[in-house]
């Protein structure tokens, strides 16, 4: 069923468009998502949402003005457009949209609608995972399991006579343990998920994850602080592409360029970064967290080489962007919802893969810090410094992993950090994660291969000289 | 009582509920971004959306929408009475006991909205004309923006509520660039207020300006551990996260490092923080909480003495008290527990004098990687950039740097707290005095 009659969704453009803007576009979105939760392993919650709306975007001589509603009746849209046409600033300027050329990619097909699962199957995967947990023994003191799902419904229609439609489908697990031992207090998390049905949980074990997570957490009882200093980092594949997302990735989007304020624009051609990195950011990867078959802008994703062999090749584009800088559009113009302005972000964007294996990079690291999971990080897209809290985290000694520390975090500038990777692993691996942008939340995956920063700053609390204070 | 709210309550009723509650909440949006002396973009939009909470034997369903069609409410009804079945049922799930509510005024500028757009758009345009013309080093901003909202909430219940009540607010936002020879720095600043009128645009811009340009030439340092002064703009930020500690529910569910500390020490005697629902002036201010209980100002620690948790009514019923009027929420989702204006109360000294009392030491004015902070065990380690302390007296500036600790020890360690208190959003709206660490590791060459 189509998310809005294509007669309406013609008569509200052409609405928009009577003040003389030169573009007007309707985003039409229906969402629908169910979380359950269980702690203190009892079912804690049950909640489902239902999200519908519209958010029109008309340009006029450059100018950008937005509006949204949640009233998707003809009288209510047609006011709407009134509404955009009037309030609608026009501006001076001559301006051009990236051209939406390719045919769109079907949506991802689900095997498992998760809407049409029933509700006790989730709940038994949860309580599974609970129990596999606990099972990890008395130290672990709480267990917080949660199944999250949604289901995302796009309309794309604009005045140049584009009409796509997109539908993505995705299931996350989330399972945080906690951990005591004489009043110290240990967590750790997992948090896999893919944009597939209830399927996945055939192949990823709720319970397994769980048990990684319990794990995690009794190890760091033992856990050393962290010393603090400049060493060489050794950063974990999976979810340590995070880094390579923070500190280089969003320097690439395209809106932070066009204002100048990356410290990557005007380097296309230029090196980058060291010969060994080549960086991708890929829409099209089936079933992971940050594809997509149409983007928010109805340009079919694609997979676009952003680093290769340490040069700068592309940057990541809206249409708007595109426009603006005279490139083809990459399928990156995305939106949290119709609520928002679409503006350029990742999918999945990756560290390709290199030579060494893990135990290579180790062997040929004397001294270090192997960062082997990290967590939340932070980045100045302006200057391009950057912070990650490690959540995993060892001392490399005599090229052998030592012992686990707690509390680190890594500091460090991502132009800088790019020139410094001198070995790139073999085992790349993508994670998902919600990026957040402007007040923005959208699904992306980050990913690499393990790789060593021959260095950075690294924080923590341990092994630090005593200063002086005088109170 | 609102219609939608009234249908809802009886049709959860008809089928079956014990006690239902509607929480309804509608609100406008007025955000102009400019760049280089032109719009960039302007959103203008009003939007709604309602969330029903259904109680039946102590199970309680939760579900919302935006969609307020007759069927869609109806609808809404059944699913969230459905997702309840599969709760588990406790005593502790009921409604609150309904209290009067006392008015609270200064939440609501009534001509936010009817302002004219244009000189909101101006009002954008004057902060980057005046952020780009204070200093030669500063030519650039990455983001400047107006914004403002409208938000008015109704909530009723089957055990007779039914209150409302509206808040505006306005802000402007500066992201600055300084550039000098290849080296850049970002300065960031902001300004709230209920109405555009309350705005300080030269301030944030002066601030932008000061804060991007200060840090140029920013260098590490060695690593060490040293007294650590916090500025307000860093300190609202650790206090945000804080906030999250007072939770009776991260409390219950052990998620909490202030939990079993309740009449414990848990910070230096000169720490006093509070929670106050009625700040005048506080954006956070509500006259009641997410299920209608009646706000209030709560001392959380008073002279580094825990004294307490805050409560929605489940936890409170949970953990044998009373509600402390902390429930938060959206129509999106069920009432947790959270902040509103959480405030770590100014001191007597002078910010000049508690730099003077450090010899060698950092003065922090912006933290990076707040996200990174383990809230369960408390354990952080920031990006900071500021200004090294030399006798006294702020010195050169610092940057990629590390300071690392635990959130409970640099409560304990705070032995000087000024009387310049600042407000941020963070999490809550949060305030906060510059204050004085006595020692710190921090991480650099």
């Amino acid at each position: 069923m189509p998310l809005l009659d294509p007669s309406l969704a013609d008569a509200v453009i052409r609405r928009a468009l009577r003040s003389g803007a030169d573009f007007a576009e309707l985003f039409v979105e229906r969402k629908r998502n169910q979380a359950v939760s269980v702690e203190e392993s009892q079912v804690q919650r049950v909640s489902s949402g239902n999200d519908r709306g519209a958010g029109l975007r008309i340009i006029h001589g450059g100018v950008v003005s937005y509006i949204y509603t949640e009233d998707l009746s003809e009288n209510g849209l047609l006011k709407t457009a009134e509404v955009a046409a009037s309030v609608g600033r026009r501006g001076g300027g001559r301006f051009a949209l990236g051209q939406v050329v390719d045919t769109p990619h079907p949506p991802q097909e689900v095997e498992l609608d998760p809407g049409g699962v029933d509700v006790e199957a989730k709940v038994e995967l949860l309580l599974e995972a609970d129990q596999a947990a606990r099972e990890k023994g008395g130290e672990i003191r709480q267990v917080a399991v949660g199944y999250g799902e949604s289901r995302q419904e796009v309309l794309v229609v604009n005045s140049e006579g584009v009409q796509h439609q997109d539908a993505r489908t995705r299931v996350r697990l989330m399972v945080q343990a906690v951990a005591e031992r004489n009043g110290e207090i240990q967590t750790a998390m997992e948090a896999p998920g893919a944009q597939r049905g209830f399927e996945f949980f055939d192949e990823a074990s709720a319970a397994e994850y769980a048990r990684m997570a319990a794990e995690r957490a009794l190890m760091l009882l033992d856990a050393a602080p962290s010393p603090a200093g400049t060493m060489p980092v050794v950063v974990g594949n999976e979810f340590g592409g995070v880094l390579f997302h923070e500190a280089c990735g969003h320097g690439l989007e395209a809106d932070f360029v066009s204002k100048g304020s990356t410290v990557f624009t005007g380097k296309v051609g230029q090196t980058v970064a060291s010969p060994i990195v080549t960086a991708i950011d890929d829409g099209t990867l089936k079933a992971r967290w940050g594809t997509l078959g149409v983007d928010d802008e109805g340009v079919p994703t694609r997979r676009t080489v952003l680093i290769q062999d340490g040069v700068l090749v592309s940057y990541m584009f809206d249409r708007l962007r595109a426009g603006q800088l005279a490139h083809p559009v990459t399928g990156n113009g995305r939106r949290q919802s119709y609520q928002h302005l679409p503006i350029p972000r990742m999918t999945n964007t990756f560290i390709a893969p290199g030579a060494h294996s893990v135990e290579d990079i180790i062997a040929a690291t004397p001294r270090g810090l192997y960062a082997r999971k990290l967590g939340a990080g932070q980045v100045d897209v302006v200057t391009g410094d950057f912070v990650f809290a490690v959540t995993e985290g060892y001392l490399i000694e005599a090229g052998r992993v030592g012992r686990l520390v707690r509390g680190a975090t890594i500091v460090g500038n991502g132009p800088r950090a790019l020139h410094r990777i001198d070995m790139v692993g073999n085992d790349l691996k993508l994670a998902p994660g919600t990026c957040g942008k402007d007040g923005q939340g959208v699904p992306v995956s980050v990913g690499q291969p393990t790789i060593r920063i021959s260095e950075l700053t690294v924080g923590g609390t341990g092994v630090v000289p005593a200063g002086a204070m005088r109170p | 009582m609102n219609p939608i709210a009234e249908r809802l309550l009886s049709r959860a009723r008809a089928q079956g509920a014990d006690a239902a509650e509607a929480y309804l909440s509608r609100g406008t949006e007025f955000t102009v971004k400019v760049f280089n002396g032109e719009i960039e973009s302007l959103v203008s939009a009003a939007s709604r959306g309602v969330g029903l909470r259904t109680f039946s034997e102590h199970r309680v369903g939760f579900a919302y929408t935006s969609d307020t069609d007759a069927a869609a409410l109806d609808a809404l009804a059944d699913e969230a009475l459905r997702n309840g079945r599969y709760n588990h049922a406790e005593e502790a799930n009921v409604l609150p006991e309904p209290e009067v509510i006392e008015e609270l005024s200064g939440l609501y500028a009534p001509d936010l909205g009817s302002i004219d757009p244009q000189r909101k758009v101006e009002f954008a345009l004057e902060m980057e004309r005046v952020a780009t013309s204070l200093d030669p080093r500063v030519r650039r901003v990455s983001d400047v923006v107006y914004s403002d909202g409208a938000g008015h909430v109704e909530l009723a219940n089957t055990r007779g509520l039914d209150v409302g009540f509206e808040r505006t607010v306005a802000y402007g936002v500066i992201d600055a660039i300084a550039e000098q020879d290849s080296e850049r720095q970002s300065g960031f600043a902001f300004t709230y207020s209920r109405d555009l009128d309350g705005l300080d645009l030269a301030g944030v811009a002066r601030e932008a300006v000061d804060n991007a340009v200060g840090l140029l030439g920013g260098r590490r340092v060695r690593t060490a551990r040293v007294p650590v002064v916090l500025h307000p703009d860093a300190g609202t930020m650790i206090l945000g996260v804080m906030g999250s500690s007072f939770s009776g529910e991260a409390v219950l569910k052990r998620r909490s490092l202030l939990a079993g500390k309740l009449g414990q020490p848990v910070a230096a005697p000169a720490v006093t923080i509070v929670d106050d629902a009625r700040l005048p002036g506080g954006l956070a201010s509500r006259p009641f909480d997410g299920e209608g209980v009646p706000a209030r100002r709560i001392e959380l620690v008073k002279d580094g003495m825990l004294l307490g948790y805050l409560q929605n009514t489940y936890t409170a019923r949970r953990s044998g008290g009373q509600s402390t009027g902390s429930a938060v929420r959206s129509y999106k989702s069920v009432p947790e527990v959270g902040v509103t204006n959480l405030v770590l109360q100014p001191g007597t000294q002078k910010r000049d004098d508690i730099i003077g009392r450090v010899d060698d030491g950092l003065h922090v004015e912006q933290l990076h990687g707040l996200n990174t902070v383990n809230p369960v065990s408390g354990e952080f380690s920031f990006g900071v950039s500021g200004h090294w302390i030399r006798d006294g007296r702020l010195a050169e500036p610092v940057r990629e740097m590390t300071v690392a600790g635990n959130l409970i020890g640099v409560l304990k360690l705070i032995v000087g707290v000024a009387d310049d208190l600042r407000f941020r959003f963070a999490g809550g709206f949060c305030g906060c005095p510059t204050v004085l660490i006595e020692e710190l590791a921090i991480g650099g060459d």
